[in-house]
């Protein structure tokens, strides 16, 4: 019989254990009969030298080395039936714990993908990731010649590759759809070490001048297209209307080096000259563009290889200045430096964007988790004091202390466990919905949406473990110690005094949990109150009823004059659907995550160090964008490539950088001999960001002609405007679909970080708020419950309800009120921290924090009306007699 | 009357001894106490509190199993009876001992000499 069995059959030994000693006994006893013995006299004689049955069976328990396991189970049943008996208890403290746990797991899955897990590659903490970096100004992507120059430095880089992403057209015409492409330089693959699913992988001489495309699949791609049919290798897929062959598969759940960007399809870089001919610049110097991750020589030690990359950066950049380059540019190019740093997550857009909310959340979500213990820890505190006499009775019979301690613990630990698994269904629907927020409105419908590897992995349950086994004892022990060290004696037969160091102890919890979710209220509402300033603020344009329409005019192959007719022609077409009341073309929309910046001349002289924001848009834009003008006019249908040239600038371009009237003034791009003549003034617009509105330059589209965008106001008749749009694109472009959005999309885009921030604050705030009023109310009911008999002798001395509702109310409010100093301090002190991300007021913005506090002691007050109430209803003759 | 307690017992030699009486056959607690009495002339006397946490022991390490059958009493008993593994490990376990009761004698013998 094995160990298992010997636990499993524990019943069934117990018994055979009693029928064997039963049966020696009464052996025992037939053989002193036999001796001569009477019947009684016998059964005296042999229970006397057969000792104590019960320690013989204790002896034999121990021979079979599962007493600790039987101890345990005997806990777990004694502690599920105590849980069981008191329900209500069970079931709040481990929604509580849920909660906490739950949102702590939800939020450390999403920072475990994005942040913390390695690449699924071979060997991945030998990779490295390079980064260009001016100042302070880290992350600098580089462009294709970089990448092939620090390519050939052999004595430091074993293996090295750039990459970087897009999103392409796929497909025959008419039934195109968008998917999300990698170009890589050749030694992609060799350098993550990956080896093809299927067909095969990228290889460099996929990457030399000349050769023809060729195509991998990631493995979702395949399973969502073909179905993973593996015939589809060798056949073409019409990328941008090229045919490019298959040639292989990536490994299943390697969805490229961009964490948190998956992608469809892996493209040498030089494929990029046949697929995209419109844009050769990406390959040139002057696009920087791609990320490079290494492999360093083995020998090389780290501090060597980043003071060898150091010097060859500085030599690349040198070496690329050319006699032409002006000399702002020249200090700036060599005031670059390369940072060598660990690559074993390989690199990510989305990560250093959404790093520090998500760190926010994370601090929020271990302050949720730290009230939550506390709670559960005041509920085991006041289970712990009702069950003083339970206690020492056991203590008195002879129970251990320490048995009593592990029994308690057993009991918290079930508590723990089931909080727990309850904890990862909360987690599962959290981190999905953290994902959406972070997805929301980031412009890439479906394919290239942000994609997130949340299957647990080892960390995630180490962590989850960790998590649940601190809290336990966080919670678990002190309740357990101090229940246990009950003096028998005094505990069955006064608990006043008892009831009284509970209080001590629980208020002074209680008193930190309203300072804890005062500091998350106070930070929630600073968030929620970003979020409404940024949304309610005048940026110079109105976003209602406004659509942007991208074609893919270029890709289709319309350059030059064509495009320009393309353009016209369907503006035209847009400005007679019915319901559209202006409409416009555009270089760059407001908000759109991306602008063009130049440094511009006013009056042949330079403007100082900065950059202006660009734009070239047609006339009417700032009538479609509804931007008032306030001085000079529009751009007229007149500003043609044979006009004069002509400008329009923001109010704030005026300011920093104008003396005297602005209009009849000359602006023009440095070193561009084409002067513009500034021909009106608009009111300030935001631009790449709501948080400023830059000094800008408009041109007139037509005279500078640049891609575009339309935009369209059509007051109440979006929807049909955009089919009819739709329509008319798809049949002049061969099947391609255009690009539709609405602007209050493009705004609220750009609100992705604020929104997250604000939605997630608030639920955590909200929880915290809540958890807090559960620990104040259970505090304030116990202290009601066992002052009972001393709120009867006031009630019979002939104290007034309004008397008994202010010495209730009054301990609760005492207690909100030390918290609310406690959490102002910390609040204080944590305001610089999230300075950065707050908009429109500052961190310790005095409306924000009354209105916390007052939420705070409203909610204090609520908790303690309940039990307040209660006690005003007692009845001094039942109180009196029940003690 | 010399009464051997579990105490005076050598380490192992209980076990060694109960493996050997229940050689002769299948055989319940009690008997095994009543056999280890008379054959050593009422020198090992093992009372339960030693008896059965020993027979578990040996029950759990495979060298004795166990039957429940009826007894002459007409109550089920707990028969014990050695298994082949058992019976090697009594083999080796006797070896042991003579050998050792051999180098206890032999020095014994000596000291009496020079005595």
């Amino acid at each position: 019989m094995n160990w298992l069995t010997r636990l499993m059959r524990h019943e069934r030994l117990e018994a055979q254990l009693d029928a064997e000693l039963r049966d020696h006994f009464e052996r025992l006893v037939l053989d002193y009969v036999r001796d001569g013995l009477s019947e009684p006299d016998a059964r005296r004689r042999a229970r006397l030298e057969f000792g104590g049955l019960d320690q013989v069976k204790e002896v034999c328990r121990d021979a079979r080395g599962t007493r600790w396991f039987e101890e345990f189970t005997q806990d777990v049943r004694y502690g599920w039936r105590g849980l069981m008996r008191n329900r209500s208890f069970a079931i709040v403290a481990i929604l509580t714990l849920a909660l906490g746990v739950g949102a702590n797991t939800a939020v450390f899955g999403v920072i475990n993908a994005l942040l913390l897990r390695p690449l699924p590659v071979p060997d991945p903490t030998g990779l490295i990731s390079l980064q260009r970096r001016v100042g302070t100004q880290a992350g600098g992507n580089f462009s294709y010649p970089q990448v092939l120059e620090l390519s050939k430095q052999g004595d430091l880089f074993k293996l090295l590759c750039g990459f970087g992403r897009d999103q392409v057209t796929v497909g025959p015409a008419g039934a195109m759809e968008p998917a999300v492409v990698a170009w890589v330089s050749g030694h992609y693959y060799d350098t993550l070490g990956l080896s093809p699913q299927a067909g095969r992988l990228l290889i460099p001489a996929d990457d030399e001048p000349g050769a023809s495309p060729s195509a991998v699949l990631s493995d979702a791609y395949w399973t969502r297209r073909f179905g993973r049919n593996p015939g589809v290798i060798g056949e073409s897929i019409q990328i941008e209307g090229v045919p490019v062959p298959i040639v292989g598969v990536s490994p299943a759940g390697f969805t490229g080096a961009n964490v948190g960007e998956a992608v469809d399809l892996t493209l040498a870089i030089q494929s990029r000259l046949v697929v995209r001919p419109d844009q050769p610049f990406y390959t040139g110097p002057g696009a920087r563009w791609l990320r490079i991750l290494a492999r360093p020589q083995p020998d090389l030690p780290q501090d060597q290889l980043q003071a060898r990359a150091i010097v060859v950066w500085r030599q690349l950049m040198e070496a690329s200045i050319r006699p032409t380059t002006l000399p702002e540019d020249r200090r700036r190019l060599m005031s670059e430096e390369l940072d060598v740093l660990p690559g074993r997550t390989g690199t990510s857009l989305v990560r250093a964007e959404f790093r520090f909310p998500l760190q926010i959340a994370m601090g929020f979500v271990i302050v949720v988790l730290l009230i939550a213990c506390v709670n559960v820890a005041n509920l085991l505190l006041a289970r712990g004091a009702t069950r003083q006499r339970e206690i020492a009775v056991r203590l008195s019979i002879g129970a251990g202390r320490a048995r009593i301690v592990r029994q308690l613990l057993t009991e918290s630990t079930l508590i723990a466990v089931g909080g727990m698994a309850a904890g990862l269904v909360v987690a599962w629907i959290g981190s999905r919905a953290l994902l959406t927020l972070m997805a929301a409105g980031r412009g890439l419908e479906g394919a290239g949406a942000l994609a997130l590897n949340l299957t647990p992995d080892w960390m995630m349950v180490a962590v989850t473990i960790l998590m649940v086994g601190g809290t336990t004892l966080i919670f678990g022990v002190a309740p357990a110690w101090r229940a246990s060290r009950v003096q028998p004696g005094a505990a069955m037969s006064a608990s006043g005094r008892v009831a009284e160091s509970h209080g001590r102890l629980g208020s002074s919890l209680v008193i930190a949990q309203v300072a804890l979710s005062l500091v998350l209220v106070i930070g929630a509402g600073l968030f929620a109150r970003t979020l409404y300033n940024l949304r309610a603020l005048d940026r110079g344009f109105d976003v209602t009823d406004v659509l942007v329409v991208g074609t893919s005019a270029q890709r289709a192959g319309f350059t030059g004059p064509k495009l320009a007719a393309f353009n016209s022609q369907l503006l035209t077409f847009i400005e007679q659907v019915p319901g559209v009341r202006a409409a416009s073309v555009a270089a760059i929309t407001p908000l759109a995550g991306g602008g063009i910046t130049q440094a511009i001349a006013v009056n042949g002289v330079r403007t100082g160090e900065g950059e202006m924001h660009f734009n070239s848009v047609g006339p009417r834009y700032f009538d479609a964008m509804r931007t008032p003008i306030v001085a000079g006019r529009d751009f007229a249908r007149g500003d043609g490539p044979a006009g004069p040239y002509v400008a329009i600038v923001n109010e704030a371009f005026v300011r920093q950088y104008m003396t005297g009237p602005p209009l009849g003034q000359r602006v023009s791009v440095l070193g561009s001999a084409r002067e513009m003549q500034v021909v009106g003034v608009v009111k300030d617009t935001a631009y790449e960001t709501l948080r400023e509105a830059p000094p800008t330059v408009y041109s007139a589209h037509q005279q500078r002609l640049a891609a575009a965008t339309f935009v369209v106001h059509a007051p109440g008749a979006t929807a049909a405007v955009a089919s009819a749009i739709r329509a008319e694109v798809q049949s002049r472009l061969g099947g391609r679909l255009p690009r539709i959005s609405t602007l209050t999309d493009q705004l609220e885009g750009s609100l992705v970080l604020e929104r997250l921030l604000a939605r997630a604050t608030l639920m955590f705030g909200a929880l915290a708020l809540a958890l807090a009023a559960v620990g104040l109310y259970g505090l304030t009911s116990y202290w009601v419950t066992s002052r009972t008999r001393e709120i009867g002798v006031r009630v019979a001395l002939g104290a007034r309800t309004a008397c008994v509702l202010r010495l209730v109310l009054g301990d609760a409010l005492r207690m909100v009120a030390f918290g609310v100093a406690a959490g102002l301090v910390s609040a204080w002190g944590l305001s610089r921290l999230i300075e950065s991300m707050i908009f429109g007021l500052s961190a310790t913005d005095i409306t924000t924090v009354a209105f916390a506090v007052i939420v705070l002691v409203f909610t204090g007050l609520l908790a303690g009306l309940i039990p307040a109430r209660r006690a005003t209803r007692i009845d001094p003759h039942l109180a009196l007699r029940n003690e | 009357m010399v009464i051997a307690q579990k105490s005076d017992l050598p380490q192992g030699t209980l076990d060694l001894l109960i493996l050997n009486v229940v050689a002769l056959g299948p055989m319940h607690g009690y008997a095994i106490a009543q056999r280890l009495r008379q054959v050593s002339r009422e020198v090992v006397n093992v009372t339960q509190g030693t008896l059965y946490p020993a027979l578990h022991r040996l029950e759990n390490r495979g060298f004795l199993a166990a039957d429940w059958k009826q007894s002459d009493t007409g109550r089920d008993a707990k028969f014990y009876k050695l298994t082949a593994k058992g019976r090697t490990h009594m083999a080796s376990e006797a070896e042991s001992w003579r050998r050792l009761a051999q180098a206890v004698g032999a020095i014994l013998k000596t000291s009496e000499g020079v005595g």
